[in-house]
């Protein structure tokens, strides 16, 4: 259970830029795919919590225009007045936009428009936009939608790191690839895989991470394992990097942790003990459902 | 008559609208149904690797609507079924390589040489969403019984409801001891929330990643509970009255039962 337990319990060194309160650029890091569901909106919330938890001050921009999803995930969707669209289209200011966070002080969110479509989006405008984040925080997470349309290239436009997300299944991987292909050379994607089953990977039915990423060949910035306790934290609007402990919350504080430069230990999932259930539905040959 | 153009959507990604057209394809073909499936997902296509058919690809989508190739010479025949054929879509292209228009003939064409044409729609609600739901006339949502993918689902529902195509649900990747723990809305919470006509219901199943991997449709093979589960919305779609299967209210040993006589 605490495999990744160690890079939590050092001394958590603040980021840089909040302990000198040095207004140096921050870093602006946009979370894509390809692939719909693989996890993207949940890796940006839960990554942008593991950062604040840090100390870091991190803002998260929603640019799935219309199909927005990250002010549930964080259980701020009742808190949402304004909107990306209404910066971009210079209504309100930054500051009336962002969301300030209910769990950690140095969160906030800029979310999508709801009633709009991507392609009202300034691919200029959006990247100032992302420019004058980077000027006020250490980390400007971007939450790409899915595919590759408009909305990709907007979600793009103002990052100048990505981190790609992908399942351990043959149609995602496909879609990253063809993803990494298209961000082209000014990036330097880093790979989540996202929602392993060590279970299944043993008995040979699902994708190793070696096997994942002797396709893609990226570097490797966490492993987070595929749990029911992710969709309940979801629908409850609580991210799991609230948790001080667990599998889990353990790998986005590590991969938080890298993404801030430490040196951590190797992303690995461990195997949980069958329980009686699993091995009485694999004994009936049925599949629990 | 001519066919039924049926667009599988969800708004969101990754909540099974390709499984799902692969295995109402096949489940329909299995019935006899001529079946034609269209994958509408240009630069991101699957539907040829779920079905296993990713090397017999020779010409796409986008082919056939620059007048490049012939609708015809474009359709893959399945491995199994004889009489279910796939239109791949381009790999390195855009989605805006189509027109709507384009799109809609192509569909046309493709109807009148089938009972059913199946239309894989690619997530979100751009400009590809916007030529997958162009030719249809009608459609099946498909959501999973979580927050986000409903809400994705109801921007879908607006959407196609404006164009006045009707539509139908499928709630896919139940998780029935989560729904009982509280843990997950219940397919009356979705259906509630929807307001559509539900078509399916289908438990989550980990037998679906490697029948996936291995582009093998699950219902293909009869033994697994799936395989009947997409017979039974391919009877709903041809018109039959079909009960639908109550996984929430099961016991444990009810459904370790149940799943043996494959349910």
């Amino acid at each position: 259970m605490h495999v990744l337990r160690q890079t939590q319990d050092e001394n958590q060194p603040q980021d840089a830029a909040a302990i000198t309160g040095a207004r140096n650029l921050g870093r602006a890091i946009v979370i894509t795919s390809g692939k719909g569901g693989v996890g993207k909106t949940t890796t940006a919330a839960n990554l942008g919590t593991a950062l604040a938890q840090r100390g870091a001050r991190v803002a998260l921009v929603d640019a799935d225009v219309g199909l927005r999803n990250l002010d549930i995930v964080l259980g701020l969707e009742s808190r949402v007045k304004h909107h990306l669209l209404d910066v971009l289209d210079e209504t309100v200011t930054l500051d009336d936009a962002l969301v300030s966070d209910k769990h950690s002080d140095t969160l906030f969110l800029l979310a999508a428009a709801q009633t709009r479509e991507k392609d009202e989006v300034d691919t200029d405008k959006m990247r100032a936009l992302v420019q004058q984040l980077r000027e006020r925080f250490d980390y400007v997470l971007i939450d790409c939608p899915a595919g590759i349309e408009m909305g990709f290239k907007n979600a793009i436009a103002g990052a100048e790191e990505a981190i790609v997300v992908c399942t351990p299944e043959v149609s995602a991987v496909r879609d990253v690839d063809r993803v990494v292909g298209l961000l082209g050379n000014r990036f330097k994607p880093q790979l989540v895989i996202n929602r392993l089953r060590p279970q299944l990977v043993k008995k040979g039915k699902m994708l190793s991470v070696d096997d994942v990423n002797a396709i893609l060949r990226l570097p490797l910035l966490g492993v987070i394992a595929d749990e029911p306790e992710i969709i309940v934290t979801t629908n409850k609007g609580e991210p799991i990097a609230l948790r001080k402990d667990g599998q889990t919350a353990n790998a986005y504080h590590a991969i938080a942790a890298r993404i801030a430069g430490e040196d951590v230990a190797a992303p690995t999932v461990e195997l949980k003990k069958e329980s009686f259930l699993d091995k009485l539905g694999a004994f009936f040959g049925g599949r629990r459902s | 008559m001519s066919a039924r153009k049926i667009v599988i959507t969800s708004g969101k990604g990754g909540v099974g609208k390709t499984t799902t057209t692969a295995n109402l394809g096949a489940a329909l073909a299995k019935r006899g149904k001529r079946v034609i499936l269209v994958d509408a997902d240009i630069g991101l296509r699957n539907l040829d690797l779920v079905l296993g058919l990713e090397k017999r690809i020779v010409f796409d989508l986008v082919e056939v609507a620059e007048g490049r190739c012939q609708l015809r010479q474009a359709l893959i025949k399945d491995k199994r079924f004889e009489n279910l054929s796939v239109l791949p879509a381009a790999q390195t292209r855009d989605k805006d390589a189509v027109t709507e228009a384009q799109f809609a003939a192509i569909v046309d064409q493709a109807a009148e040489i089938a009972d059913y044409v199946l239309i894989d729609c690619p997530a979100g609600i751009e400009g590809g969403f916007r030529n997958a739901i162009a030719g249809a006339n009608e459609g099946i949502i498909v959501t999973t019984p979580e927050v986000s993918a409903i809400r994705d689902a109801d921007r879908v529902v607006g959407k196609l409801a404006e164009k006045n195509v009707p539509m139908r649900l499928v709630v896919n990747r139940l998780r029935p001891e989560m729904v009982r723990s509280g843990d997950m809305l219940s397919v009356d919470d979705v259906c509630e929330i929807l307001a559509i006509e539900l078509v399916g219901i289908v438990p989550d199943d980990e037998e679906v990643i490697d029948t996936t991997n291995r582009g093998e449709p699950i219902v293909l093979d009869e033994t697994a509970r799936l395989s009947a589960i997409y017979d039974k919305i391919a009877r709903r779609l041809e018109g039959e009255v079909v009960a639908f299967t109550n996984f929430e209210n099961q016991s444990f040993f009810g459904r370790l039962f149940g799943a043996l006589k494959a349910g």
